[in-house]
């Protein structure tokens, strides 16, 4: 095995040995088997039109909803959505497609944010430990640069979100599969946008739902990492990414007026705002924009890092 | 080029006005075991944080093998085996996790090396335990094995007999004079108790406030006039004969005889007495203890 290797692999020994990252595993699967719970419980969506005279039961789901509205008017925009899309379904003359292990595993997607928080959890301690531990010495008293050793920290974090991700999809889907069954991955599947209904593929759909929020979660665990490397306090980095990672949108929604919040990080995380269907967040913002903003934090986060980590003195805490 | 072990030019260490190091320089040949004996608060620590590199060096130069730290770290370090005050682990893995641990970090340390050192610190069935459930002395141990393991040519221990218990040091002491004298290893001590390093090493340099203030080797000198204790009866014949045929001056006390004289005239004094029908009980050497120099010279220990 060449050095780096081995150096990857030390650092994920360290992450995987503490019985704490098992926990995590343990929270983060009670999570997905409580969501497939409350869906099943609720109601599992579809269902209802599983059946050949599927035309004729929304049509009637229709009739009801209108006489409903005209009883109680609040509840006007909820039902005219679901007529809508009722419509679409008919119009289109689309069965609306059993949901099962692949639409739920689509909507675990929601679940990522913990995936995010659990990384930044270790990103923060990863570095700070080793000074809280006192290893860092016996760590750095090896022919091996420093700037290696910090590397293989980082792709040790790198990897945990990558296997944690993984672990949130496989779970799920298997999870899935046992409350709601298995049917076709080349379903689609009916979504609003702002400028109406569209049929997607349900494969499409999944794979865009795990992919944005990857922008967040590597975002915030490279600023985990820079702070447990600059301030070698694990707490103040979980912290402070941890917060930002949940308010940092609503940061920048307070002061969306104003004309510098598209240079604030959280204003381009969010690359969602240049699909179809959506607006960007300020005006003039393009993906390029967001881009290269993204990358302009990146590149500091990571030389930042990388700076102080490379020049720092060892001496007492 | 040199043919020191490590050598220390000119070394100083400046932390943001104070100087904790001034102006160091010291040479350890390859086989010596050097004691860096000081008060708390000397600089020893930070001098073995500069030798490792975990400090950066203010000015001057640390060269191990001949290779300076400063252009050539990591040919360098690769020379040397350390521990740095504390022994930490990581106390969530067994000491064998830690101990493959650091030997992935070097190149070419095999399994049979991995149980080798721990059998030599005697860890053999603590290995697989947690390392948080380690003594401090267990884990100043599990730090030793881990030095050794890529069987360093400088070795660098910082406060090593800490935490260990009487028959721990005794074997410190014997593996130490053993990796010094077969395997040729430069050994540096750092310690504030003389009496705990004074057996195992050849040579002592004494710090304080930062600067190197003695340089001596241990062990007595042949034509040192040494103070002798005798037990003798009886004693005033003994006294005299001592005054009359050698020419010595012998106080009692105590109930024996003292008295300075020169190794080689030990012999002489035994055979003069026996002939004269005197009974010998005891006749000890009393070192003049390094301890008392190292009193004498540090004084009272302000730290700056
Ligand atoms: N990071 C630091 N910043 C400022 N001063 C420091 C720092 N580290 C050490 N010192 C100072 O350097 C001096 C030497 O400390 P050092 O730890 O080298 O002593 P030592 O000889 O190892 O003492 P001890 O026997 O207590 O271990 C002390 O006066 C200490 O206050
Ligand atoms: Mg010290």
């Amino acid at each position: 095995m060449s050095s780096m290797l081995k150096l990857i692999h030390n650092e994920q020994l360290k992450i995987y040995t503490k019985k704490s990252t098992w926990l995590m595993y343990l929270i983060l699967a009670g999570l997905i088997f409580t969501f497939a719970f409350s869906v099943n419980y609720y109601g599992v969506p579809n269902e209802e039109y599983q059946v050949d005279n599927w035309q004729q039961v929304l049509q009637e789901e229709n009739q009801n909803l209108e006489q409903e509205m005209k009883k109680d008017k609040f509840k006007t925009a909820y039902h005219s959505y679901i007529i809508e899309k009722n419509n679409y379904y008919l119009e289109h003359d689309i069965q609306p497609a059993a949901y099962d292990a692949w639409n739920f595993t689509g909507e675990t997607s929601e679940i990522i944010i913990v995936v995010g928080l659990l990384s930044i959890i270790v990103a923060g301690g990863i570095v700070a430990n080793e000074f809280r531990w006192g290893t860092i010495k016996l760590l750095l008293i090896r022919p091996i640069e420093r700037s290696k050793i910090l590397f293989s920290k980082y792709v040790a974090v790198l990897l945990f979100a990558l296997y944690t991700l993984l672990f949130l999809f496989i779970t799920a889907w298997i999870t899935g599969a046992i409350f709601f069954g298995i049917s076709e991955v080349d379903a689609t599947i009916v979504k609003d946008a702002t400028d109406g209904f569209r049929s997607v593929p349900l494969f499409k759909d999944i794979l865009t739902n795990y992919s944005f929020p990857l922008v967040d979660l590597l975002m915030m665990t490279t600023l985990a990492f820079m702070i447990s490397t600059v301030f070698r306090n694990s707490s103040l980095a979980i912290g402070v990414s941890l917060f930002l990672l949940m308010g940092g949108s609503s940061f920048v929604q307070m002061f969306a007026d104003k004309d510098w919040v598209k240079y604030i990080l959280f204003a381009n995380t969010n690359l969602r705002q240049y699909t179809a269907g959506n607006t960007p967040f300020a005006e003039g913002m393009t993906l390029g924009f967001s881009l290269t903003v993204l990358i302009v934090y990146y590149v500091i986060f990571i030389v930042t890092s990388w700076i102080v980590f490379k020049k720092r003195d060892v001496a007492g805490q | 080029m040199t043919s020191a072990a490590l050598e220390l030019v000119h070394l100083k260490k400046t932390i943001g006005k104070k100087e904790i190091i001034k102006d160091l320089s010291l040479s350890i040949e390859p086989g010596e075991v050097f004691g860096f004996i000081g008060p708390n608060g000397a600089g020893k620590t930070t001098t073995i944080r500069m030798i490792v590199g975990l400090i950066s060096i203010t000015e001057g130069d640390v060269l191990i093998q001949g290779k300076s730290s400063k252009t050539s770290f990591k040919e360098a370090i690769q020379e040397v085996g350390a521990i740095v005050e504390n022994p930490e682990m990581y106390p969530f893995m067994s000491g064998w996790q830690n101990v493959k641990h650091y030997a992935r970090m070097m190149s070419g340390v095999t399994k049979e090396r991995m149980q080798e050192v721990v059998e030599l610190m005697g860890l053999e069935k603590a290995i697989h335990e947690k390392v948080g459930k380690y003594s401090l002395g267990m884990r100043q141990r599990l730090g030793i094995a881990q030095a050794l393991l890529h069987k360093p040519s400088v070795l660098i221990l910082d406060e090593p007999t800490n935490g260990l218990d009487p028959a721990g040091i005794r074997e410190m002491r014997d593996h130490i004079r053993h990796l010094a004298k077969e395997q040729n290893v430069a050994i540096i001590i750092s310690s504030h108790l003389l009496s705990e390093i004074e057996q195992m090493c050849d040579r002592i340099g004494i710090i304080k406030n930062g600067e190197l203030i003695t340089l001596q080797q241990v062990g007595e000198t042949e034509n040192d006039n040494l103070l002798h204790h005798l037990q003798v009866t009886p004693m005033n014949r003994a006294k005299q004969i001592l005054h009359e045929h050698l020419q010595l001056e012998a106080t009692a006390l105590d109930g024996r005889l003292s008295f300075h004289c020169q190794k080689e005239f030990v012999p002489n004094i035994i055979s003069k007495l026996v002939e004269n029908h005197c009974a010998i009980y005891e006749l000890t050497t009393a070192h003049d203890s390094l301890e008392d120099q190292f009193f004498e010279l540090i004084g009272e220990n302000t730290i700056e």
